[in-house]
C-alpha cells in the first residue's frame, strides 16, 4: 500500500527545508500525517469505533438529512447551485444577526485557513501559532515557502497568552485555536479579548484567525464567540466549520466571519468566489443545519459533555491525567507512546488519533464517540494499558 | 443583487421534473458566474438578461448536462446519509478508492491521479505548480478563463495567446508553438470551451513533442471536460501521453456528461513525478464524501455515458442543421454546446437578450469573439425544438426589422 501513502511522502519532501518548524508542527492533514504511522488504514469497518478524527459521532440529524432527501427525491426545488451559495451566506448571517458582507464561505474550513495563510503571511511576515495546534495554517505557509514560529503551550497545554503576545508582534497571521486541537483546552473569553486588544494595540499589521471549531463545545462559563470582535475589528477574523458539532465533515462547509474590508482580501483564494463553488449537498444541509433552533448545538454539546465526563473519569480514576477538555476529544497523558497505545487500540477495533508532537511520548488524543462507543473504548483503552477495566477502588 | 436572483429563482420554481438531477447537474452556474465577473469588471452592458415575467426559462447557457446523473450515482448518494459526519478519509468508499478506480480504468497507478473540487482546483493548482512571474502561461484565445485568470489576477503571471484559427476555430497550435518558449505552461482545453472544435490526437502528439523540443521545462495541460461528446474519431485522449511524459497532465470532471456540476468533483491524471507536485497543492480533505460515492458509482455505470452522448449528439445535429437552415454556420462541434456565427445579423449581446425575453438564455459573451459568435449549450431535444424556434423568430426578426448590426 505503499502507494497510497503518497500524501504524507510529499509532504515530507515540502517540509524538509523548513524541517525545525515541521518536525514540531507535523504537516497538516489529519489523513496524511495519520497514514505515516498507519499505513495499513482503511476506511472504517464495521464493528471499528472510529475516534480518531474529531467528528461528531451522531452526525446532522434528521432535520438536516430529512431535507436532503427530500431534495434528492424530487419534492421540493432548492433552486440553482449557484442560487444556494447566497442562500447559506443568508443563513449564516441570519444566524450570528451579521450582514452578508461579513461572511466568506470556504470548502471546509479548511480552505479558510489556507486562504488567510496564503493572504496575510508573506517572506517577511510569518504566522505564528502554539505548538502544538491543528497543522493546516503551518503546513499552507510552509508549502508557500512564508516563515512560521512556534510558540509552546503554558503548563495546562493552554495557549501561552504572554508568549505569544511576544511571537506575534510583526507576524503577518496568528492561528489562536480556541478550544485548542490536540490538547482540547480553552482560553476563557476575557482573556482572549484581552490578548486581542493588547496585540493590535501592539501589533496592528498582524492579522488574528480565531478558529471556533470546536467552540460548540466549550462549558467554560467564560466561554463567548468572538465573531462581534471580529466585526469591529478588521484584524480579527473568525473560523468556523460545519464538520464538528453540526456534524457535518463529509460535506466540506466551513465560513469565515469578519469585517467586509479583511474578507475581501481572501475571496479570490476560496472556491465560492469567482468562477467557483461548493457542493450543492453541503450547501444545502448547512443551510438546514445553522437556520435550527439552539437546541441542536446545546444537546449536542450536553450529549458530548456527559460522555466527556464519562471518559475523563475514567482516566483519572486509573492516574492518567487529561488536560481540561472543552472539545469533542480529549489530550490525555497516557504516560506511554501514543504509537503503540494506538496500534494496539487498532487490533481490538478502536482507532484513536495520529502522533502530536512534541507530546507524541506521553500523550494521546482521543476523540468522544457516543456514550455507547465509549464505554466498549474504555475496556479496550483497560486491557492495553493494564489498567483494570473497573475503577480502582 | 439578491432581489434580481431571487426573482430568477422563482421564476424557475415551477418546474417538477427531475429536480434532483437538475439540482445536481447545478445548471445555469457558469452563466452565474459570468454576471459576477461582469461586476467585477465593471460590467460592460453584459449584465443578466431579462426574462418576461413567470416563464419557466430553457437554460442552455452554461453547458451542463440537462438531465443530469444517473440513477446509480444518485442512490449512491442516498446511500451516504449515515457516514455525512465522516471525513473523506474515514467514510466508505475512502477518496483513496475513486483515485484507485480512476487509476484502473486507465491502466495507471494510484499515483497518477489526484483528486480536485472539480477540475477548478486542479487548475488553479497546475497554476501554482507550473507558473511564476517569470514563466508565463500560453493559452489559445478563446478559451477556458479560468486557468487564465487565475495566473493574472491572483499569481501575477503574464499570459500570451493566440487567435484560433480562422474559419475553422480550431485552436490553432502552430501557432502557439512560437509562445512556448520559456513558458510554464500551456494549457490546452480539448475540446476547446467555447469554440467546441477538437484537434486529433496526432495534432496534440505533435504539438506535446514539439513544445518538448523547443521547451523542454514548460508543461501542458489539456483540459478533457467536454472529451466524452466527442464523435470525431480522430479524437483521443491525451490520458496515455500524460502518463509516459513528464509535465504533461490531463484534467477530467464529473460536472458535464457525468452531470454533476454541483457535485464538485475532478481529477487529473500524469506521470507519478508530476502529479505528486500537483498533490502537494491539494487541500486536505478537498472532495465531499457523497460526491465520492456518486462519482465511484458513475464511473461503474458507463453505459449511462454511452447514451448521454448519444442523446447529445442528436440533438447537437438537430441544432446545427436547425440553425444551418436559417443561414448560421456553426463550427463543427465536439461537445454538447455550439458555437454560431450570427455576426451577420446581431452580436452576442443582442441574440442573448432577445433570446432572454422569450424566455431562452444562452451563453455569455466570449471576447473576441462576441460581436460575431454565440456560444448555446444543448439542451434535451424538446427544449431545442423550442430553442430554434426562438432563434428563428429572433433571427428573422431582426433581419427584416433592422439590415445588419445593431439596434
Amino acid at each position: 500500500m505503499a502507494l497510497s501513502r503518497r500524501h504524507f511522502v510529499q509532504t515530507v519532501g515540502i517540509g524538509a527545508g523548513a524541517a525545525l518548524t515541521s518536525s514540531v508542527w507535523g504537516r497538516g492533514r489529519e489523513n496524511s500525517v495519520w497514514s505515516a504511522f498507519e499505513p495499513e488504514l482503511q476506511a472504517v469497518e464495521r464493528g471499528v469505533i472510529c475516534i480518531a478524527s474529531n467528528e461528531n459521532p451522531v452526525g446532522p440529524g434528521q432535520k438536516v438529512l430529512g431535507s436532503l432527501r427530500t431534495l434528492l427525491e424530487g419534492g421540493t426545488r432548492p433552486g440553482r447551485y449557484s442560487g444556494q451559495m447566497g442562500e447559506l451566506s443568508e443563513a449564516i448571517a441570519g444566524h450570528f444577526k451579521v450582514k452578508t458582507e461579513n461572511v466568506l464561505l470556504g470548502e471546509g474550513s479548511t480552505e479558510i485557513l489556507r486562504a488567510a495563510t496564503q493572504v496575510f503571511t508573506s517572506k517577511t511576515k510569518a504566522l505564528v501559532g502554539t505548538i502544538p495546534t491543528y497543522e493546516e495554517c503551518a503546513g499552507y505557509a510552509e508549502l508557500i515557502g512564508n516563515p512560521v514560529r512556534g510558540v509552546k503551550l503554558n503548563s495546562e497545554f493552554k495557549i501561552d497568552l504572554d508568549a505569544m503576545l511576544a511571537a506575534a508582534k510583526g507576524a503577518g497571521l496568528v492561528f489562536y485555536c480556541n478550544p485548542n486541537n490536540p490538547t482540547a483546552t480553552y482560553v476563557g473569553a476575557k482573556a482572549t479579548r484581552d490578548f486581542l486588544t493588547k496585540l493590535i494595540a501592539a501589533s496592528p499589521e498582524t492579522t488574528i484567525l480565531i478558529d471556533e471549531a470546536y467552540f460548540d463545545y466549550v462549558t467554560d462559563p467564560d466561554h463567548e464567540t468572538h465573531v462581534p470582535f471580529a466585526l469591529e475589528h478588521p484584524q480579527v477574523i473568525v473560523a468556523r466549520t460545519f464538520s464538528k458539532a453540526y456534524g457535518m465533515a463529509g460535506l466540506r462547509q466551513g465560513y469565515a466571519l469578519g469585517h467586509p474590508d479583511t474578507l475581501k482580501k481572501l475571496r479570490g483564494w476560496t472556491a465560492s468566489s469567482g468562477t467557483g463553488s461548493l457542493n450543492v449537498f453541503g450547501m444545502a444541509a448547512a443551510t438546514v443545519a445553522i437556520g435550527q433552533d439552539a437546541s441542536f448545538t446545546t444537546n449536542e454539546r450536553k450529549r458530548n459533555a456527559a460522555v466527556r465526563d464519562f471518559s475523563m473519569k475514567w482516566f483519572a480514576d486509573r492516574g492518567m491525567k487529561p488536560t481540561d477538555c472543552q472539545a469533542n476529544f480529549m489530550f490525555v497523558n497516557i504516560g506511554t507512546p501514543a504509537k503503540a497505545f494506538r496500534e494496539a487500540c487498532r487490533a481490538k477495533g478502536v482507532m484513536v488519533a495520529r502522533d502530536f508532537p512534541p507530546f507524541h511520548q506521553t500523550h494521546a488524543r482521543i476523540t468522544l464517540g457516543t456514550m455507547e462507543e465509549m464505554q466498549k473504548a474504555v475496556q479496550v483503552f483497560g486491557d492495553v494499558l493494564g489498567k483494570k477495566s473497573t475503577a480502582a477502588a | 443583487m439578491s432581489v434580481s436572483r431571487r426573482g430568477f429563482l422563482q421564476g424557475s420554481r415551477s418546474g417538477t421534473a427531475s429536480h434532483a438531477r437538475e439540482w445536481l447537474a447545478a445548471r445555469g452556474h457558469e452563466e452565474f458566474v459570468a454576471e459576477l465577473q461582469q461586476g467585477r469588471q465593471g460590467g460592460r452592458g453584459m449584465a443578466r438578461p431579462q426574462l418576461p415575467p413567470g416563464v419557466e426559462p430553457i437554460r442552455i447557457s452554461s453547458n451542463e448536462n440537462p438531465l443530469g446523473p444517473g440513477k446509480a450515482a444518485i442512490d449512491a448518494i442516498l446511500g451516504k446519509f449515515p457516514e455525512a459526519n465522516r471525513y473523506p478519509f474515514n467514510s466508505t468508499p475512502l477518496d483513496a478508492d475513486l483515485e484507485i478506480l480512476i487509476a484502473k480504468l486507465y491502466s495507471a497507478k494510484r499515483e497518477n491521479v489526484v483528486l480536485g473540487v472539480g477540475s477548478q482546483e486542479l487548475l488553479k493548482n497546475a497554476a501554482r505548480v507550473f507558473l511564476s512571474p517569470t514563466k508565463h502561461l500560453v493559452i489559445p484565445s478563446p478559451t477556458y478563463g479560468d486557468p487564465a485568470g487565475f495566473a493574472q489576477y491572483m499569481m501575477k503571471v503574464t499570459v500570451k495567446s493566440a487567435p484560433v484559427a480562422d474559419k475553422t476555430l480550431k485552436t490553432d497550435l502552430s501557432a502557439l508553438l512560437p509562445l512556448v518558449k520559456g513558458a510554464g505552461l500551456v494549457y490546452l482545453c480539448n475540446p476547446n470551451n467555447p469554440t467546441a472544435t477538437i484537434n486529433s490526437a496526432q495534432e496534440i502528439k505533435d504539438f506535446i513533442a514539439e513544445v518538448k523540443k523547443t521547451s523542454p521545462t514548460t508543461a501542458i495541460l489539456l483540459d478533457e471536460a467536454y472529451c466524452d461528446y466527442t464523435t470525431d474519431p480522430s479524437f483521443a485522449t491525451a490520458i496515455p501521453m500524460a502518463l509516459a511524459t513528464p509535465n504533461v497532465v490531463v484534467t477530467r470532471t464529473f460536472s458535464k456528461a457525468y452531470g454533476m456540476a454541483g457535485v464538485r468533483i475532478g481529477y487529473a491524471l500524469g506521470d507519478a513525478a508530476t502529479i505528486k507536485k500537483m498533490s502537494a497543492w491539494r487541500m486536505p480533505y478537498n472532495v465531499n464524501t457523497f460526491g465520492v460515492a456518486a462519482a465511484v458509482a458513475s464511473l461503474k455505470d458507463p453505459a449511462h455515458i454511452k447514451e448521454e452522448s448519444a442523446r447529445n449528439k442528436a440533438v447537437r445535429e438537430f441544432t446545427i442543421k436547425a440553425l444551418a437552415d436559417m443561414g448560421y454556420h456553426s463550427t463543427e462541434s465536439q461537445t454538447n454546446f455550439i458555437f454560431t456565427d450570427i455576426g451577420k445579423t446581431m452580436t452576442a449581446a443582442q441574440f442573448r437578450d432577445a433570446c432572454a425575453a422569450k424566455g431562452v438564455m444562452v451563453g455569455r459573451d466570449f471576447p473576441p469573439m462576441e460581436k460575431q459568435w454565440a456560444r448555446i449549450s444543448l439542451g434535451t431535444m424538446e427544449e431545442m425544438q423550442k430553442a430554434t424556434e426562438v432563434f428563428r423568430s429572433v433571427l428573422k426578426t431582426a433581419t427584416t426589422t433592422t439590415s445588419g448590426k445593431g439596434q
